[in-house]
């Protein structure tokens, strides 16, 4: 069983990946997040594999009614796009690193049908709304055949932006009776959305509420692209708009769609992280001998700690690191 | 097999019906397990069979079923069975609530791994999903 869950090597386990069985994906998913060497190569294969899938960012501050946005509109949705991966994302204890992960339970719905992927992720002390992970998660989703992943994000503040990274197009949620015009000009998660929707439009508050964020967005003249949608999941109001309005998104072409400032890292800062990701996770596992007789030198006070990072360096450069590497590429190709 | 020098944080799958309304257990033990740095993802399960839907997705390595009403034995039967049906039997399952004496052999004959009763002592309850955890990991 230990070899079955977590010895997998990355290429037999993204070729039950690619084949779409769920449990292939969701150890997968294990993998990535628990950041492993195989984690690691799966993260690094799928960045390749992600061929026609759509990605739809949810935000929003908690109890908006994200999760249950997502319930109703994956009715709406899953005759246009056949599979659907969900990523629900909860906040970890800052105090002691559990979480409990209650997303889901609003999309009881959707549990028996296999053509929906649900996977509920912890922070574990990322900060940004999504895990340190959710990329590379995304891609995996991809890589197994789903032809839209929706991301939703822990309940957002003002500034956890990081999903509009990672998404091509962005919902914010917003709930009647917060905030009035000042809060509706300020900078932030409302600058990343595609769609500003007003959920829970059966309250008296909605429509005050989206006359401040229209009143916001008529400041914007003729450059501004988001619109302002009102729905209530409860009545199940306002979703056949809203799905015409994500599908509209989805089909603009890519210069009138929304650019973030961060979107496009360097290719000298993607390969910093994956360096780092990479070499973190291969000391972690202690794959050499002679990376435990580096700490254990260091413990001592033997080594200092600028040349334990060096002798580590060392070793992990003559070693065939990525020895899954090859057979990685030809299950990508193939 | 190379060794992790920090185990993966256990993942946990809490459940009841949504048919049961009492869920002040089931939000006890979550909370129990949170602060022991467990990852508890919790559901109202509408069929037995969901439940085993959702261990497979969320890759979790125990599963706690709460039951405060009915179907004790056949409802743990039900999920045990799809739990073979779909290639993981030995993903342990415990249930705790109201277990009445003669479910107990029941329970115990299809593979019910613990039974924990009203009183039964917060630290034993995670005590036994840490073990049961780290043991399906083969962390053991």
């Amino acid at each position: 069983m230990t070899t079955a869950r977590y010895g997998l090597d990355a290429a037999a386990l993204l070729e039950t990946v690619r084949r779409g069985d769920p449990l292939a994906i969701a150890r997968a998913i294990t993998a990535i997040e628990n950041r492993t060497v195989v984690g690691s190569e799966l993260g690094l294969a799928v960045q390749e594999l992600r061929g026609h899938c759509r990605t739809l960012g949810i935000t929003g501050p908690p109890g908006a009614g994200k999760s249950s946005l997502i319930n109703v509109l994956m009715g709406e949705l899953l005759p246009r796009y056949r599979r659907i991966g969900v990523l629900t994302v909860d906040p970890s204890s800052p105090i002691s690193g559990g979480a409990v992960l209650g997303d889901r339970v609003r999309m009881a719905a959707h549990s028996a049908n296999p053509d929906v992927f649900i996977r509920s992720l912890a922070t574990r002390g990322h900060l940004g709304g999504v895990t340190r992970t959710t990329r590379a998660v995304i891609d995996l989703l991809a890589a197994a055949g789903m032809d839209l992943v929706i991301v939703e994000t822990v309940g957002t503040g003002q500034s956890e932006v990081e999903v509009a990274e990672l998404t091509n197009v962005r919902i914010v949620v917003c709930a009647p009776g917060l905030g009035d015009e000042m809060q509706a000009i300020k900078a932030g998660v409302l600058e990343v959305a595609d769609l500003l929707v007003v959920n829970k439009s059966d309250l008296p508050d909605a429509d005050r509420t989206t006359a401040h964020l229209k009143a916001m967005l008529h400041h914007r003249g003729h450059e501004e692209r988001r619109s302002v949608l009102q729905v209530s999941t409860l009545n199940r109001d306002g979703l056949p708009m809203l799905v015409d309005a994500i599908g509209a998104r989805f089909a603009a072409p890519v210069e009138r769609q929304l650019s973030v400032a961060t979107r496009e890292k360097s290719p000298r800062r993607n390969l910093a992280d994956d360096v780092a990701d990479l070499a973190a996770a291969l000391v972690r596992e202690s794959v050499d001998p002679r990376i435990d007789a580096i700490i254990g030198e260091m413990s001592r006070g033997a080594l200092s700690r600028h040349d334990g990072i060096l002798a580590v360096i060392r070793v992990l450069a003559e070693r065939d690191v990525l020895p899954d590497a090859v057979r990685l590429d030809e299950a990508a190709t193939g | 097999m190379p060794t992790q020098d920090t185990a993966p944080q256990p993942r946990v799958l809490l459940t009841k019906s949504f048919i049961d309304s009492h869920d002040r257990a089931i939000a006890t033990i979550a909370l129990a397990l949170r602060d022991a740095a467990m990852e508890v993802v919790l559901i109202d399960y509408e069929q037995p069979e969901d439940v085993v839907t959702v261990a497979l997705q969320e890759d979790v390595d125990i599963i706690g079923l709460s039951f405060m009403s009915g179907g004790q034995v056949e409802t743990t039967q039900k999920i045990i069975a799809e739990l073979e049906r779909r290639g993981v039997a030995d993903l342990p399952v415990v249930v705790g609530g109201i277990i009445r004496p003669f479910d107990v052999a029941a329970l115990e004959a299809v593979g019910v791994r613990e039974i924990f009763r009203g009183g039964a002592a917060l630290a034993d309850v995670v005590a036994t999903f840490a073990r049961l955890s780290r043991a399906y990991r083969g962390l053991v």
